[in-house]
């Protein structure tokens, strides 16, 4: 017995102790740094207490990189869980060429978002705005990621783009789950198609909604490396998501402390959100 | 218990050897002493890789390899939080520079023989930038920011070189009236945007302006940067249909290919531009600021400094290769093929492209970039990008106001 317990002390101990080494020690010397005012190199640094906070509180560029975060979030995260839902059911059904669909659909995800940032940098600036041009269509004949107001567009067009992708294949292993056998018996029960997604699917692959839900989320809060390649957080900015306004203002403006702060807030908001989103969802899995 | 205490011991054995594994590197196995060079300049990644192969070839027992990321002064800030500095670092005379300086990040080089011959104008401008006696950089290539022109273009058209401010504005009218685009501007690259406001910030306010921001003497909605603010903006109906859909890359590419008449950028675009279409008859003029010609200086930064880590155990190396660098035979081909001016007196830049800015550097009409004086954590770039786009000229001023203001609350 006891031996068989050291077992599993082997397969979690040191995986905890990395977890803990390289994550946890880390973001707890963040947030020592948020009460001191160091540069990020100096030599010498003081604790300034709450300063950091009182600060970040009156600055507009923190607003203006939380306003552009959640906006972009919550259209990212509902636009990819209506899209790759619906692609997931056609892929789930018994269409030809049906492992070859599956297999364009889930390329986008084995791309590097940098190297998908720039290819749609220049499909933005050459090829689009020529489409623009051609259809007449005013807001697409100059470079949309241009635009002060219409950037954020681009920008989560591309986030949807490459995101469909792995929701896409949660979804469908998610349908797989479901037997055959519930859509015969409600077949023979003159259900409509309607009725059988609101009825059957859709319930049964509430798990599946959830863990989408969180990690398209997740994923769009954190938006760093597409804003890099797309725009650099402008024009102004426009598109400066709140990992991006940390990093920049972190290390080129040399205010590691203050941005430490700013990211010992964000790490908060991240979390309660998360819990909300799992408790939420999770109590109206087992409602269905 | 023991079996506990066991477990924990190898955890925590499996922890340090983690840990050294991860810092024991740097040492090398063959002997040689490696340095490494860092550097921001993408466009001069060749040319100095064609330096170092030279260097590690006449130095057998030194190996130098080049480091050029993107968004390289970041890159250099993180390498420098993470207590991992480059040996050599080669950036630009910026506020980044000044805060690394300040820091102790660099070496002190005074009396160092490889200082001898440098201009002592630029010297002075690295000492003025971190407001410190010690010597942390060594200028190597200075650059110029105005207005580069299509020669063949205003020939055409029997336009000559503006003087004044006035006489810029009247030629773009004149090229556009001729259905060319006067300037082709590339303000999707925030930095692009802010080459004008740096070219007429300090001819109109003046780098004192700037000095005197710093004790509060002054402020950004003094009517000399209303000025300042309204000519930046004057250049936008003169460029093309999408001015902030455009990079910097393509703007190399369109003004190489004689697709505009002027394109407002520094001398550090000329290789790039020549890669592009090398029979470009390309000029080179000092932005005019104002209404007199002779008053009007050229704005010119150091844009390579050579700067040694405090930390590096190579010093006398990286010095070795600090001194190759400075060789008269290098530093010419360096210049030559960047088109940038030498910090090493006595040798000239007599690249036909930019004879229009030689009387500049002969009779000393430099002046240095205005954004050198402002704090990076102001995020210049994006402001006057922003700016741009909105036009309003109060809005922009009170920002700039604010933005100093909040920095510099949160550094006190």
């Amino acid at each position: 017995m006891a031996k068989r317990k050291a077992a599993f002390y082997w397969m979690t101990v040191p995986a905890l102790l990395l977890f803990f080494v390289f994550h946890t020690f880390p973001a707890l010397q963040g947030v020592f740094y948020s009460f001191t005012n160091w540069n990020g190199f100096a030599k010498t640094y003081d604790l300034v207490g709450f300063k950091n906070y009182y600060y970040l509180f009156q600055d507009d560029n923190v607003g203006n990189a939380y306003w552009f975060t959640f906006k972009f979030a919550i259209v990212v995260t509902i636009v990819i869980n209506v899209l790759s839902l619906l692609i997931a059911m056609g892929l789930n059904a018994s269409i030809k060429a049906r492992n070859f669909f599956r297999g364009v659909y889930f390329l986008p995800n084995i791309l590097s978002v940098l190297i998908v940032g720039y290819i749609f940098n220049y499909l933005f600036s050459n090829v689009f705005t020529v489409w623009g041009q051609n259809l007449g269509i005013e807001s697409l004949s100059t470079n949309l990621l241009g635009s002060q107001g219409l950037a954020w567009l681009g920008v989560a067009f591309v986030a949807i783009w490459q995101g469909i992708a792995l929701n896409t294949i949660l979804y469908l292993s998610g349908l797989q789950t479901i037997p055959t056998q519930l859509y015969e018996a409600s077949g023979l029960d003159g259900a409509n198609k309607w009725q059988e997604f609101w009825k059957i699917t859709f319930p049964l692959i509430a798990p599946f909604f959830t863990i989408n839900m969180v990690l398209a989320m997740k994923n769009a809060l954190m938006v760093f490396d597409l804003i890099v390649a797309l725009t650099n957080g402008g024009p102004g900015r426009a598109t400066q998501s709140i990992s991006h306004l940390i990093y920049t203002g972190g290390f080129e403006g040399g205010e590691f402390a203050y941005q430490s702060a700013n990211s010992v807030i964000y790490f908060i908001v991240i979390a309660v959100i998360s819990i909300v989103q799992i408790r939420y969802l999770q109590r109206r899995e087992t409602d269905m | 218990m023991a079996k506990w205490s066991r477990l924990l011991g190898a955890a925590c054995l499996l922890g340090v050897l983690l840990t050294l594994t991860a810092c024991g590197s740097g040492q090398s196995a063959d002997g040689k002493v490696h340095i490494e060079f860092f550097q921001n300049k993408p466009e001069a990644k060749a040319s100095f890789d064609r330096l170092v192969a030279k260097f590690n070839e006449e130095n057998p027992n030194i190996v130098v390899t080049q480091t050029n990321p993107p968004d390289a002064e970041t890159v250099l800030m993180t390498r420098v939080v993470k207590e991992d500095v480059p040996d050599v670092i080669g950036m630009g005379a910026t506020d980044t520079y000044s805060v690394l300086g300040k820091s102790g990040i660099f070496a002190d080089l005074t009396g160092e023989p490889v200082l001898d011959g440098i201009n002592p104008r630029y010297m002075q401008m690295l000492t003025d930038l971190t407001g410190q006696e010690a010597i942390n950089g060594i200028p190597y290539a200075a650059n110029a920011d105005g207005i580069m022109y299509n020669r063949d273009i205003f020939d055409k058209l029997n336009l000559e070189v503006p003087k004044t401010w006035d006489e810029l504005m009247d030629t773009a009218k004149k090229i556009q009236d001729a259905g060319i685009t006067p300037f082709y501007l590339t303000y999707k690259d925030d930095w692009t945007s802010n080459l004008l406001f740096n070219a007429l910030a300090p001819n109109i306010a003046g780098i004192d302006f700037l000095l005197q921001r710093r004790d509060d003497q002054v402020s950004f909605q003094d009517d000399v940067m209303r000025e300042v603010a309204e000519k930046t903006l004057a250049v936008l109906p003169y460029g093309t249909n999408d001015n902030f859909g455009r990079t910097y890359a393509d703007g190399n590419r369109a003004f190489a290919n004689g697709e505009a008449a002027m394109y407002i950028q520094g001398t550090w675009a000329i290789p790039e531009i020549r890669k592009a279409n090398a029979d470009i008859n390309l000029g080179f003029f000092a932005t005019p600021t104002g209404d007199d010609a002779e008053s009007n200086n050229l704005v010119s930064g150091v844009d390579t400094l050579l700067a040694v880590s405090e930390s590096t155990p190579h010093r006398e190396e990286a010095l070795k290769f600090i001194g190759f660098l400075l060789e008269e035979e290098n530093i010419s081909q360096y210049i030559e093929e960047q088109t940038a001016f030498s910090a090493v007196e006595g040798i000239d830049q007599d690249d036909p492209a930019l004879t229009e800015l030689q009387p500049y550097f002969e009779s000393g009409r430099l002046v240095d970039f205005a954004d050198h004086y402002i704090p990076a954590a102001v995020q210049l770039n994006s402001l006057v990008q922003e700016f741009l786009q909105r036009g309003d000229v109060d809005a922009f001023l009170k920002r700039l106001d604010s933005e100093w203001d909040k920095v510099a609350n949160r550094r006190s």
